[in-house]
């Protein structure tokens, strides 16, 4: 069946799935607003107490990024900020992209001739490794595209010896316009397997759980 | 055939269904250990040893992971400890998840029950 035919399935009403939709990205926002701003203003504490003094404090990197942050106390607090910045764009976007795959699930419950009504009253959310590791990938290969050009824009390229460390993991990868796509491009496999990875153990796991319930 | 409140009734479920606290923190113990280890593993096979900057920025994670280094050993004792950081962080996003959708839920009740309440 294909997308448009999901779309136009009588059965399935699209303002609720919108509706839900719309919560859930909210609430993922929420969500990982909270943990990147909280795990952000723990490290630079972290950071701050355990490196010894005159050795290189590598979180200040992130002040090239986040435009404030240091690591100090007041730092500590700039990066509480725009961790949930980031964190909250990231849950938007990325629940924007796998909520793509809500209409399938739907559907496949509606023709699934094995499933009972009562299966839905007690579930447990499944992850699908395909939807999550497209949603995940792409936000992190735009985020390895912006990063770089920010430093090509710059003029901070020829100096950025930090950044062109990651052609060790990417190979290809340079502080360039073209070295950021073909590190993106490795950098969507690399979070894809690690995606499909997720899901199998989550789903293995809850399966697990389900099974010793019944 | 099933039916449209079927259909609703998956939408809803699906759109309020619990994260599975330990399938979540299982899960992203798991893949945390895979990446610190593969991270070290991978820096350990291709990187030039006389380069100044090789390993700069990640031997510094014994910042946050302690007794790590980048070798082999020090490999997996970032991967043990990377895999009880992804185990706390599994539990947090799972917790935080399903607290979200039951203040949420808890939330829309109270205000049903108080516009029934001030139609009375």
């Amino acid at each position: 069946m294909n997308d448009q035919n999901k779309l136009n399935d009588s059965r399935i009403d699209n303002d609720l799935i919108h509706a839900t939709v719309k919560l859930n990205t909210l609430l993922f926002a929420c969500v990982l607003a909270c943990i990147f701003g909280i795990g952000l203003f723990s490290l630079t504490y972290i950071s701050m107490y355990r490196t010894p003094e005159g050795y290189h404090n590598f979180l200040n990197l992130l002040g090239v990024f986040l435009p404030g942050y240091t690591v100090s106390a007041s730092g500590a607090w700039i990066g509480l900020l725009w961790g949930a910045l980031v964190g909250a764009i990231t849950g938007i976007v990325i629940y924007r992209i796998y909520a793509r795959s809500i209409y399938s699930q739907v559907l496949n419950f509606l023709e699934s001739p094995d499933m009972k009504e009562s299966d839905i009253d007690r579930v447990t959310l499944k992850i699908e490794g395909h939807p999550l590791g497209i949603a995940l990938g792409s936000f992190v290969a735009i985020s390895l595209i912006l990063s770089t050009n920010l430093l090509v824009i710059r003029g901070a390229a020829e100096n950025s010896h930090h950044a062109g460390l990651l052609s060790h993991y990417l190979p290809g990868y340079s502080v360039s316009f073209m070295g950021s796509i073909i590190g993106a491009v490795e950098l969507f496999i690399f979070t894809y397997i690690l995606c499909q990875i997720l899901s199998c153990v989550y789903n293995g796991v809850v399966s697990f759980s389900e099974g010793r319930n019944k | 055939m099933r039916k449209q409140e079927d259909a609703d009734k998956a939408i809803l479920m699906m759109g309020f269904a619990r994260l599975s606290v330990l399938g979540m923190s299982i899960a992203l113990g798991v893949v945390c250990a895979l990446f610190i280890f593969l991270v070290t593993a991978i820096l350990l096979l291709n990187a030039d040893p006389g380069d100044p900057y090789v390993g700069f920025n990640l031997k510094s994670l014994w910042i946050f992971i302690p007794g790590y280094s980048v070798s082999w050993l020090g490999g997996l004792i970032g991967a043990a400890m990377g895999g009880l950081v992804g185990i706390v962080l599994g539990f947090s996003i799972a917790v935080l998840w399903n607290l979200t959708h039951y203040v949420y839920i808890g939330l829309v009740v109270i205000r049903a029950l108080w516009w029934r309440m001030m139609a009375d």
